[in-house]
C-alpha cells in the first residue's frame, strides 16, 4: 500500500472504458488530464481526491488501467474504486442505471461487490464477456471489464469500497448497431444526478474510512521533535489514541514538554493513562 | 433492514429456507455456492459492512457441536457449544465476533435438524457426565428468533431430556418460544448485564439494561430459570458504586429462587483478537483503559481483575449461595 498518501478527505478512483463514458464525468467533476507521458490517459481533478483513468476495452485494458492508477495517483486503502461504462441487457430499460451485485465471467468464480444501501437503483448480475454479445436472454448485464476490473481493485481496497455501474444501452429491443458515440455520451449525462448520488455515498464511505486510519492528531508534531524507532512510533500512535479519553490534545504537549528522549515521552504517556479511569457517565 | 439475501444452493428450497425468505419481501435474493464466498473473506470491512449487513442462508456442514473451552461452564461437568448462526444484530464494542470475523452479515443455518442430531449424538456419549450446552457462543441465541425460530425448535429436543441443560445467552427481549410454552426445569435464560452508564457507551443496539432485567422478572415469575452474565466487568470511574446499584436492583427485581447462576468474567482479548478490534475502533474509549498484555491475553491489569471480580462475588453471596456463583476465565 502506499505509505504517502495524501488525500485528508476521500478519494475516489474512476475507471473508464471509453471517453465518451468518461466525457460527462470529467465535465461534471472538473477532471483535467495530467502531464506527462501516461500509458493510459489519465485525470484529475486539482485536490486530487477524484482520479480517472482510460482503460480502453476489454478485461486486459481493465486490468492494466486499474494497475496503473493506483499506482500514479497515490490510492490508499480508503480511496473507493468506481468503474462506470454502458452494458447490454436482457430485462431492464434503455437508459437505467444499475449497480452490480455479481459479476461472472467463463473463468472462474463469481465475485459479490457490496452495493450502495438503501438506494432506488435496480441491482443486477454481470457478465463481462471477452467479445460482444447480442443475445441477452441469458445474462442481466452484460460487459468487457467489470470483472478484471473487480479482480485488480479488490487487492487495494475492500469489497465495499468498490462499485460498478452500468448505464443500460442495448437489449432485445435496442440494437448495439444502433449505438454512436453520441448516445454513449447522453445515456451517462442523463444519469448524472444519479451517479452523483452514488458517489456522493461512496465519498462518504472513503472519507469515514479515512478517519479512522487518520493518525493520531498530535503524532506528527512529536516525531518531529523527538527520536522514535518504529516500535516506538506504533506505541506513541496508540497511546496518544488511548490518552484521548482523558487529555485534550494541549495538556498532552504539557505533559511531554520537559521529555528528553522518545522514550520518556512514551513512558510518560504511559504512566498517565494507568493513572487515570474512564468516566461512563459523560459517554 | 436487510437489503440482499444470499442463499446456498443447496438449501434454495429448504422448508425452512422459504420460511426465512418470507419474511424479506422486499430484499433481493443471490444464490451462492458456498457461504465462505461472501462470508469472512480477507478483503472485507467489518465496520463499513456494520452499516447494513446482508444475511446469507446456508447449510453447516460439519463441527455443529463443539467442547467449550475449559473455564466456560456453570457447574456441570462437561460443557459444549453450538450457533446455529455467526454475527450478531447488536453491535456491543467488546464484542469478540467484531475481531474474530472480517464480515458483518449473518450467517444463518438452516439444517437445525442436523444440529439435533449432533446434540443427541453428544448426550449419548456422555450418559454418564452431567452435562451444559450452550447456545450462542457465536452469536446472541436469541435476538433474531422472530426470524428463526432456532430456539422453539431446540426446546422440543430438550424436552426429551430433562437432564440435561441448556443455556441461552442473549440480550433481547425474545419473550415469545417461552411464554407460550410450559417451563422447563433444565432451561437457563441467560443474560449479559453491565451498568447502565457502561451499556449505554458499549452496548449499541440492544435493549437497555431496565429493559433486560424487566423480561428476566417476567420469564422468572413464569417459572424460567435465569442466569446472571456480568461478563465483561467493565473498569472505570466509580465502578464500585456503579456495579453496587446494578446488584442491588437485579437482586432486588429478578426473584432468587428463580436465579440459578451468576457468573463473572473479566474483560479479555486474544492479543490478535484486540489487535483486530482496535484497528476498528482505534479512538474507543473502552481500549483508554488499563489493559495490558499478559501471556497473550490482552485484560486489565491482574489486581485490578481481581478486586474487581471479588467485590462483585462478594456483594452477591449476599443474596446467592456461593455454590451458584462461577468465574468465566475463558
Amino acid at each position: 500500500m502506499n505509505e504517502n498518501c495524501i488525500i485528508d478527505s476521500f478519494s475516489i478512483r474512476w475507471v473508464v472504458a471509453l471517453k465518451e463514458e468518461a466525457k460527462t464525468i470529467i465535465d461534471h467533476y472538473k477532471l483535467s488530464v495530467i502531464d506527462g507521458k501516461s500509458l493510459f490517459p489519465v485525470f484529475k481533478n486539482v485536490d486530487d481526491t477524484h482520479w480517472l483513468i482510460l482503460s480502453g476495452i476489454g478485461r486486459h485494458n481493465a486490468a492494466a488501467a486499474t494497475s496503473y492508477l493506483y499506482s500514479i495517483s497515490k490510492a490508499s486503502k480508503s480511496t473507493a474504486w468506481i468503474n462506470i461504462g454502458i452494458a447490454g441487457c436482457g430485462k431492464g430499460n434503455y437508459g437505467d442505471l444499475c449497480l452490480v451485485d455479481k459479476i461472472s465471467n467463463n473463468y472462474g468464480k463469481n465475485r459479490y461487490p457490496m452495493t450502495m444501501s438503501r438506494s432506488a437503483f435496480s441491482k443486477m448480475h454481470l457478465f463481462t464477456s471477452d467479445i460482444p454479445i447480442n443475445n441477452y436472454s441469458s445474462q442481466e448485464l452484460i460487459d468487457m471489464e467489470g470483472s478484471a476490473f473487480y479482480d485488480i481493485a479488490s487487492k487495494f481496497t475492500s469489497n465495499e469500497l468498490i462499485c460498478l455501474m452500468k448505464v443500460i444501452s442495448d437489449g432485445p429491443e435496442n440494437n448495439l448497431k444502433d449505438l454512436n458515440k453520441d448516445r454513449i455520451i447522453d445515456l451517462i449525462k442523463s444519469n448524472i444526478i444519479n451517479i452523483k448520488k452514488v458517489i456522493s455515498y461512496y465519498e462518504n464511505l472513503s472519507h469515514f474510512d479515512f478517519l479512522r486510519n487518520k493518525k493520531p492528531y498530535l503524532y506528527t508534531q512529536i516525531i518531529s521533535r523527538w527520536h522514535f524507532s518504529v516500535t516506538q512510533k506504533y506505541q506513541l500512535e496508540n497511546l496518544l489514541r488511548r490518552i484521548k479519553s482523558f487529555f485534550p490534545d494541549n495538556n498532552v504537549l504539557e505533559i511531554i514538554k520537559d521529555c528528553e528522549k522518545g522514550a520518556s515521552v512514551i513512558d510518560i504517556l504511559d504512566f498517565k493513562i494507568k493513572q487515570s479511569e474512564v468516566d461512563w457517565s459523560n459517554s | 433492514m436487510i437489503e440482499t439475501i444470499y442463499i446456498e444452493k443447496k438449501i434454495k428450497n429448504h422448508p425452512r429456507t422459504k420460511s426465512i425468505l418470507s419474511k424479506f419481501k422486499k430484499a433481493r435474493f443471490i444464490e451462492i455456492d458456498r457461504y465462505g464466498e461472501i462470508f469472512n473473506k480477507r478483503n472485507q470491512n467489518f465496520r463499513i459492512q456494520k452499516f447494513s449487513p446482508d444475511l446469507i442462508l446456508a447449510h453447516k456442514e460439519s463441527g455443529l457441536v463443539l467442547p467449550a473451552p475449559d473455564g466456560f461452564g456453570i457447574g456441570n461437568s462437561k460443557n459444549f457449544y453450538f450457533s446455529h448462526m455467526y454475527n450478531c444484530i447488536y453491535d456491543c464494542r467488546y464484542c469478540f465476533l467484531q475481531g474474530m470475523y472480517s464480515s458483518a452479515n449473518y450467517v444463518i443455518f438452516v439444517n437445525f435438524e442436523d444440529f439435533d442430531n449432533a446434540l443427541e449424538k453428544v448426550i449419548e456419549e456422555n450418559k454418564s457426565s452431567k452435562i451444559t450446552f450452550f447456545s450462542g457462543y457465536d452469536c446472541d441465541s436469541l435476538a433474531l428468533e422472530n426470524v428463526t425460530g432456532f430456539a422453539k425448535h431446540i426446546l422440543g429436543l430438550f424436552r426429551k431430556y430433562p437432564d440435561i441443560d441448556l443455556e441461552f445467552r442473549t440480550k433481547s427481549l425474545q419473550k415469545d418460544p417461552f411464554i407460550s410454552g410450559k417451563f422447563m426445569e433444565n432451561i437457563i435464560l441467560a443474560y449479559s448485564l453491565m451498568p447502565e452508564a457502561m451499556s449505554s457507551a458499549l452496548d449499541n443496539k440492544t435493549p437497555t439494561i431496565a429493559k433486560r432485567i424487566d423480561i428476566m422478572t417476567t420469564l422468572a415469575a413464569k417459572g424460567w430459570k435465569i442466569g446472571l452474565r456480568f461478563d465483561p466487568l467493565i473498569h472505570g470511574k466509580n465502578w464500585k458504586k456503579l456495579y453496587g446499584e446494578l446488584f442491588e436492583k437485579v437482586f432486588n427485581s429478578v426473584p432468587l429462587k428463580s436465579i440459578h447462576s451468576v457468573s463473572f468474567g473479566a474483560l479479555r482479548f486474544p492479543k490478535q483478537m484486540f489487535k483486530n478490534i482496535t484497528k476498528l475502533y482505534p479512538e474507543e474509549k473502552l481500549f483508554s483503559g488499563p489493559l495490558s498484555n499478559n501471556d497473550g491475553i490482552v485484560s486489565y491489569d491482574h489486581d485490578i481483575e481481581e478486586e474487581m471480580i471479588s467485590f462483585c462475588q462478594d456483594i452477591t453471596t449476599r443474596y446467592v449461595d456461593k455454590s451458584k456463583i462461577f468465574k468465566c476465565s475463558v
